[in-house]
């Protein structure tokens, strides 16, 4: 089953110096913790001139969650949840 | 006329990203990964199927099938709208992988790329070892799930050819030594650009095989089968000498439509219309264009089609002025009937750089201030937050969408990065 959630969340990210690169660890959603298990893919995309980063991320329950981070306001958006029996 | 074949070493290589669309969506979300998963332009039962992942293909599903057919052959399938921001990222990531091995790349369209290694240091190295490295480079560098087939020979047509051979994951090389081999195991409708029609002025020429194709004399295809260039054209590439390295420049910019809901009702297929033109204008705009021509064309639901295009003195610039010929247009189609798609583009297209200074402030010039400001808003805070009236509470209607063999539209792409 997938679902449009569209929904502000809290979210720890981690950056890597070396790399260059951040992706989300664990975030915060009706009171639930989900800790990431997987980044499936990261794609930075223009609304306008705004940038978002999107993760499509796999927590540890096996579903898969589309995160975006908003670059202008910070703000974390859970945009999309996709679980296994997704149809 | 009696032309050998080509036998250079082959140079051209022809990389072809296996189910593009729904590979992407099963590295994006690794839940949907080994199931079978359809694309589909719309997720509704009449939806078209616009690429089959890997498992789906197992099932019999195609390209161009309705989600309820694929329903059928596989009652688990997964549905899912293309994510166009997803795919472009994607092939981004790809051509930057493959822009490190020649300068001479040309992309085909989203999912396809033809490099030409000649002269290059590269084709030293030899290009399988350079295809192996390939597919390793694009699994670590665009995502593990992305997998490619890789067709190399002398030109474009076998490249293409031979990336079709052995899906998914191939690696092919077409040379003189295995052409024929190859043809023989081909039907005429596998050969990229043989379409039912070809192969029946074919069949009536007596030939049903692309061995009989190769073998035909240069007189039969140009003067029997083709009656045209295209048969001396026909006659080069079989035998693996190049004639499709063409570029061809931007005559034109289009937005077409299949409609969600077919209707025959002039109020909301105007409305569509105007939505069309304002995306047509905008990129029309973007690139410093404006244009001479405007053409309409519609397909309605018994598979007819109508379309008229119209060439014209004063040059179409801004949305409303593309809008008002494009209905002049529509309105003179012969009879109402119900539109499966609709389409409309401009062509005859001049710069509009330098601009033509007039003597005298005229009322087009204040209005190109005006169509440039809303623009500059669009470009800001994103596309149709400025619109016309007519086109209130369409946001959700003819969305972002990656055309097939889009060519044209990848250079707006680079452009926005």
């Amino acid at each position: 089953m997938s679902e449009v959630i569209n929904e502000k969340i809290s979210v720890i990210s981690f950056y890597d110096r070396n790399k260059g690169k951040s992706w989300p660890v664990k975030f915060f959603w009706q009171g639930r913790s989900y800790k990431i298990r997987q980044v499936g893919y990261h794609w930075p995309a223009r609304i306008g001139r705004k940038l978002v980063h999107i993760y499509s991320v796999v927590a540890e329950n096996n579903t898969s969650f589309k995160l975006v981070h908003d670059t202008e306001t910070l703000h974390w958006i859970l945009e999309e949840v996709i679980d296994e029996f997704a149809t | 006329m009696n032309l050998p074949l080509n036998r250079n070493r082959p140079a051209i290589m022809h990389i072809d990203l296996n189910s593009c669309f729904a590979s992407a969506e099963q590295q994006a979300y690794p839940v949907l990964r080994g199931k079978p998963l359809v694309i589909a332009a719309y997720t509704t039962p009449g939806g078209c199927v616009v690429a089959p992942s890997v498992e789906a293909k197992q099932f019999g599903i195609k390209t161009g099938m309705t989600v309820r057919d694929a329903r059928l052959l596989c009652k688990d399938i997964i549905v899912r709208d293309p994510d166009p921001q997803l795919i472009r990222d994607i092939h981004l990531k790809f051509r930057k992988v493959l822009s490190d091995y020649s300068p001479n790349l040309t992309p085909k369209s989203i999912d396809e790329l033809v490099i030409d290694f000649e002269g290059t240091l590269s084709f030293k190295r030899g290009l399988v070892e350079i295809g192996k490295e390939m597919k390793q480079r694009i699994k670590k560098e665009v995502g593990e799930w992305i997998s490619c087939n890789i067709g190399i020979a002398t030109n474009r047509f076998l490249a293409k050819l031979a990336a079709s051979l052995h899906k998914p994951d191939g690696l092919d090389i077409v040379t003189d030594k295995n052409l024929r081999e190859v043809y023989a195991s081909r039907t005429l409708t596998d050969l990229n650009g043989i379409n039912t029609r070809y192969e029946a002025r074919l069949n009536a020429c007596g030939i049903f095989t692309p061995l009989q194709f190769l073998n035909a004399s240069l007189d039969i295809l140009k003067k029997r089968v083709f009656k045209s260039i295209n048969g001396y054209y026909w006659y080069l590439r079989l035998r693996g000498w190049e004639i499709d390295a063409v570029e061809f420049a931007r005559k034109s910019y289009g937005q077409s439509y299949a409609l969600k809901e077919q209707t025959d009702d002039p109020k909301k297929l105007i409305r569509l219309l105007m939505k069309l033109c304002e995306k047509m204008g905008r990129r029309l705009r973007k690139r410093n264009y404006q244009a001479y021509g405007i053409h309409v064309a519609l397909v309605y639901t018994d598979m007819t089609y109508w379309h008229m295009g119209r060439t014209l003195q004063i040059p179409l610039y801004s949305t409303a002025d593309l809008y008002r010929k494009a209905v002049w247009i529509f309105n003179r189609q012969p009879q109402q009937k119900k539109v499966r798609d609709l389409a409309v583009s401009c062509f005859h297209l001049e710069s509009t750089q330098p601009e033509q200074l007039d003597l005298f402030d005229s009322e087009m010039k204040n209005n190109k201030n005006v169509i440039k400001a809303v623009d500059a808003i669009n470009d800001k805070y994103g596309e149709l937050i400025v619109t016309p009236a007519l086109m209130m509470g369409m946001k959700n209607v003819i969305i972002d969408r990656i055309a097939f063999g889009g060519v044209s539209e990848l250079e707006d792409i680079y452009l926005a990065r």
